[in-house]
């Protein structure tokens, strides 16, 4: 079954002389539990692509479903697009994740409280993820103070917290060193499977790419479907 | 979990600083209600403390405190046997400065009748009361005497028996009292150097006019006698009898031909009339534009703490943060900054008020008053952090 299902997406940015098109009829698909990369170079729409994915960016056509439920359709949008984000969607992002003021424990508190879970039972749950993505000992102190890392895992923890059925990554191991991006990439595929959310991950990182279940393409606003990662390190030619 | 406290915790130093500053201004602000209610308090001292009924002031005039009034001291005879009239007792009230050591004293000399006792000392912190006829006085602490000191006014030392506390005239100047007759030499009896000097040109001007003008002469003379007559007081205090309406009694003195009778509360409107309604103007427009400023200073305060939080914010809403939990972020900051500004204000001032030169008389409704003032200007100074706080996109979070 599609968690996210995306079809002929367009996204012109501005109008006129000035217009540029930074989607041109694209279409996704992922099923439960599925680690789905998203490649593609700077500028080539991906991340474009994610925001309308997430509710950020309304595209100017198309249609994005996330778990049976349409946030875009042709002109027509989700109201509350905020509270969609909250039950449906996790996001782990490159850098500048982590809220500043808050220490890894409260970056996981406060995504608890805005889906409204307080108390002991915040606690618990933010103590669980904390230990089981390594960090607990590490959850009294502000982002500042984390390894690039540990910053990432507390972000994951973050966005697992009210365990939804999809999480968005924007290049998610950018800022890290291949050991600590392939730990990070680790986790993802032990959440898709273990966990069954689905995990998406926009990504130009080649040497990211192995393990993933399904690739797409972008280039120029246009999306292709590639087959799963061969596990050398290169993607297989697009799906016509 | 709090976000604003949290945030705030990060930039503690910064936060007390801005608190502090705040706290400072408000506490100017409150210090304004304080001075005009001390104005109200000095301008009512010496006329609550009385002990009078009936003021009697010359014809016309609203004296004695709000402009001056001149009546002979027999007066009080004549108003005595008044119907209705209990007590009536002359009454001075002047301002001298005279040095004193190493300094300067001002003060307020009033005069009273020991007998009646209207218009003296009533609560002493300090010694006794005036015992005797001459040479002693009562001085309020203000003027920094201590009982048994000596203080020379005119040809005469004056002993210091007693002390006031809050004891000020219309001018905030402490008040020192002396009984009528000392209160009438201190003002009028001219010192050995000054008779002197009077009787030279007494002489020269009687010498130059007698030939020609011997009617001049006559009359230059009497005005540069050695000492002019000084029975004259500046109002007549009077106690009336029990039962006795003070208005009626008001009125009839009134009708006398040379004097204008007005009750204790009446006097008391016309001081606030006068004086202190454009001190409460003054103050009131400081007042006012020191809310303005703090209003701006916490405005642009809490704008430029939401500008670097946008990144965080936008966060925030891309996790799903509603608007109320920002704007409660930004709102509950603003408070936080006024509201412990506020308790700096109180603090600061309590500890200092006693140490204004002027009387400042801080109370509970003008502190209640302050603190709605104060959450007023946070809600509004809030608005502009708020808007640019509700502004951002979530998207901005994405980018770098």
């Amino acid at each position: 079954m599609d968690v996210v299902r995306i079809e002929n997406l367009t996204k012109v940015y501005g109008s006129g002389h000035t217009a540029v098109t930074a989607l041109r009829g694209a279409g996704l698909h992922a099923r439960c539990g599925e680690l789905v990369a998203i490649l593609g170079p700077s500028g080539s729409g991906k991340t474009t692509l994610l925001a309308c994915m997430a509710g950020i960016v309304e595209p100017t056509r198309g249609r994005v479903c996330i778990d049976e439920t349409c946030i875009y359709d042709d002109g027509w949008r989700v109201r509350d697009l905020r509270r969609f984000r909250r039950e449906y969607l996790g996001f782990i992002f490159q850098s500048h994740n982590l809220v500043p003021f808050l220490t890894a424990r409260e970056n996981v508190l406060v995504a608890l409280q805005i889906n409204g879970v307080t108390g002991s039972r915040a606690t618990d749950i933010a103590q669980r993820l904390l230990d089981d993505l390594g960090v607990g000992e590490r959850q009294s102190h502000l982002p500042e103070k984390l390894s690039g890392g540990e910053q990432q895992r507390v972000a994951i923890a973050r966005a697992l917290a009210n365990s939804p059925p999809v999480i968005l990554a924007d290049e998610p191991t950018a800022a890290l060193d291949t050991q600590r991006g392939e730990s990070v990439m680790a986790l993802f595929r032990q959440i898709a499977h273990e966990k069954g959310s689905t995990v998406i991950c926009v990504t130009h990182d080649q040497r990211m790419i192995q393990g993933f279940d399904h690739i797409y393409h972008v280039k120029d606003g246009l999306v292709t479907d590639g087959r799963p990662s061969t596990g050398d390190g290169e993607p297989t030619a697009p799906e016509e | 979990m709090n976000l604003a406290i949290r945030d705030l915790q990060q930039h503690w130093g910064r936060f007390t600083l801005s608190c502090f500053g705040v706290g400072l201004m408000l506490t100017l602000v409150l210090s304004y209600a304080g001075i005009y209610n001390g104005f109200v308090a000095d301008a009512l001292a010496l006329i609550r403390s009385s002990g009078a009924d009936l003021w009697v002031a010359q014809k016309d005039t609203r004296g004695p405190f709000a402009e001056i009034s001149r009546l002979p001291e027999d007066v009080r005879y004549r108003i005595a046997v008044v119907p209705g009239v209990s007590e009536a007792s002359p009454y001075i009230f002047y301002t001298v400065q005279r040095p004193w050591h190493s300094r300067s004293l001002r003060f307020v000399v009033v005069g009273y009748d020991l007998g009646t006792g209207l218009g003296g000392p009533t609560h002493l912190v300090a010694g006794r009361g005036i015992s005797q006829g001459h040479y002693e006085m009562v001085a309020d602490r203000k003027l920094g005497l201590y009982v048994g000191d000596s203080v020379h006014l005119g040809l005469h030392d004056y002993a210091v028996v007693g002390l006031t506390q809050g004891m000020v005239g219309t001018g905030g100047d402490p008040v020192a009292f002396f009984s009528l007759h000392d209160a009438e030499e201190i003002q009028f009896v001219k010192d050995n150097w000054s008779i002197r000097n009077a009787r030279e040109r007494a002489q020269k001007a009687y010498a130059s006019a007698l030939p020609t003008q011997p009617a001049l002469a006559e009359r230059l003379a009497r005005e540069f006698a050695d000492n002019p007559d000084q029975h004259t007081v500046n109002a007549i205090l009077v106690r009336i009898t029990p039962g006795a309406d003070p208005k009626a009694l008001a009125t009839t003195i009134s009708r006398w031909e040379y004097f204008t009778a007005s009750t204790t509360a009446e006097q008391s409107k016309l001081m606030l009339e006068g004086s202190v309604a454009l001190a409460r103007r003054q103050t009131g427009l400081f007042r006012v534009l020191l809310i303005l400023i703090v209003t701006v200073i916490i405005a642009h305060i809490i704008y430029t703490m939401t500008l670097e939080k946008l990144k965080p914010i936008a966060l925030l809403k891309l996790i799903g943060a509603p608007n109320r939990m920002i704007a409660g972020l930004v709102l509950q900051q603003s408070l936080a900054l006024g509201l412990t500004a506020y308790l700096i204000a109180l603090g600061v001032g309590h500890m200092t008020y006693d140490k204004w030169p002027r009387r400042v008389l801080v109370e509970t409704s003008d502190q209640l008053l302050l603190l709605v003032i104060v959450v007023a200007s946070c809600v509004v100074a809030s608005v502009m952090g708020l808007r640019r706080a509700l502004r951002v996109e979530a998207g901005a979070a994405l980018t770098g």
